[in-house]
């Protein structure tokens, strides 16, 4: 590479990002012209900021493509180059817990947890709870890539055990466990791991970049869910059991 | 406006400012990227950052008012065919214009050397939440418990991903992390609690929550069976 080409393919960027606000926009006209009729200020404003939102998105993923792409593969080729292979694990753990630290959707899930629990279940806790859940579950992803094992072997066991806490816990916790999957697998953690863990499967040799370098969002995902439900669980138990001692004296 | 221009900037901040340093931080001391690469990272972070500001203030200004329009006046009509309908829709035109999804069509494009494209998966992953969105609601509607729904999901998934063939399990379980990105979650969850308040007798807590859970379950499903019906 040489010198700066932060603006390469912007004329794509920017197509694939007016494709994917077609429908939604389509579909708005659509219903505002049937029944909606709302007045031609509020939808002034509301164009307004789909045309941001494009700009945003546009800058977003070219930044994406031009910065953090080529950094990401060039670190996991590093990474996978080096001899001792188990290094890559305290590596993933770094990373997971940087990318969740700091996730805002984290630190709104604690505060929304907090309140649901009546102030039992701290937001501290949810905050570095799962902040630690992703950071051991990313090590795991790691570890996965290392020795070249099926992704199905961590997922499914993890999807069972969330089945399983499901009819242990409340519906409340269950409703928040499923719906916060989501909350740590922000942008850093879509687009910048995603390129170390590819970047890491092409200079191992005998991994399949589709097969070992996807995955890791997955993972992600599923600490959240299943470390809600735990928390709720332990809840719970705490609650039983101080209602039984007051039974009791 | 500007209290959440500052919101918006502190927040996105707070998300890619620790890995952003963290990485430079590992660069400095073991890697030393080439300096092109490292600079490119550098203005490739601010881009992002920047980006990241411009499309949550336009979320805040044009998406999640039109995602409410639609949704606060789905529940007035009571035919249920049409409320299902435009749900699908809702989940469908959303998800198609999340960046995170963008991103990892993007990715698996390139990986996998154009063998899997970005408008096909970009497709499948938007009809898989769609039509889970549309049974959310429909679930709603029946007052269905929500945990058997999503164990019965799972279930899904888990027999499934045995019959996928190995190169699509990674990218499908990824399809359902990337559904819950900033354009999906407020629209979809706006629509649901949105729905449940209007329709008497649900508590919106309960019925309002488990929407996202159950979307993220579409594009699962979705990739697998794409994955099994393509090979």
């Amino acid at each position: 590479m040489t010198g700066l080409d932060l603006f390469q393919g912007f004329g794509d960027t920017v197509s694939t990002v007016l494709k994917s606000i077609v429908p939604i926009v389509t579909f708005f006209v659509i219903f505002q012209l049937i029944y909606l009729r709302l007045p031609w200020r509020y939808l002034a404003r509301i164009f307004f900021g789909v045309g941001i939102a494009v700009a945003g998105i546009a800058l977003f993923l070219q930044g994406v493509k031009t910065g953090f792409y080529p950094a990401g593969s060039e670190i996991g080729t590093f990474l996978g180059a080096i001899r001792l292979k188990w290094l890559l694990i305290p590596f993933g753990v770094l990373m997971g817990f940087l990318a969740t630290f700091g996730e805002p959707a984290v630190r709104v899930l604690g505060y929304q947890v907090e309140k649901a629990s009546g102030g039992s279940i701290r937001r501290s806790l949810v905050l570095y709870g799962i902040s630690f859940g992703v950071a051991l579950f990313v090590g795991l992803g790691m570890a996965r890539i290392v020795w070249g094992i099926p992704l199905n072997y961590i997922v499914i066991p993890g999807y069972i055990l969330a089945i399983i806490l499901m009819f242990a816990s409340d519906k409340t916790a269950v409703s928040i466990a499923f719906d916060s999957g989501g909350v740590a697998t922000g942008p850093m953690a879509v687009t910048f791991l995603l390129a170390v863990a590819v970047g890491i499967t092409s200079s191992i040799e005998g991994r399949d970049p589709v097969v070992d370098g996807f995955g890791l969002i997955s993972l992600i995902a599923l600490a959240p869910i299943l470390f809600i439900m735990l928390a709720g669980l332990y809840l719970k138990i705490r609650l039983k059991r101080r209602g039984e001692q007051n039974g009791n004296g | 406006m500007l209290r959440v221009i500052k919101e918006i900037t502190l927040e996105v901040f707070q998300a890619i400012l620790p890995l952003t340093l963290g990485v430079l931080a590992i660069n400095f001391m073991f890697i030393r990227m080439p300096a092109p690469v490292l600079i490119q990272f550098i203005f490739g972070a601010v881009m992002v950052i920047g980006g990241m500001i411009l499309f949550l203030l336009g979320v805040r200004l044009g998406i999640l008012p039109m995602g409410e329009a639609v949704g606060s006046e789905l529940p007035k009509r009571r035919f249920v065919p049409y409320i299902l309908a435009v749900a699908f829709l809702v989940g469908f035109s959303v998800t198609v214009a999340e960046p995170d999804v963008m991103v990892l069509s993007d990715q698996v494009n390139t990986v996998s050397g154009g063998s899997i494209s970005n408008t096909l998966l970009v497709g499948v992953i938007a009809i898989g939440v769609g039509f889970f969105v549309a049974a959310a609601i429909l679930r709603i509607i029946l007052g269905f418990p929500i945990t058997y729904m999503l164990a019965a999901g799972y279930t899904a998934i888990i027999i499934l991903s045995f019959f996928t063939p190995p190169e699509f399990v990674p990218v499908a379980f990824d399809a359902g992390g990337v559904t819950t990105g900033p354009v999906t979650v407020p629209v979809i969850l706006a629509l649901g609690i949105g729905f449940s308040s209007v329709l008497a007798g649900r508590s919106t807590l309960g019925d309002g929550f488990g929407l996202i859970g159950l979307a993220s379950i579409g594009p699962v499903i979705g990739v697998m069976l794409m994955g099994v019906i393509l090979y």
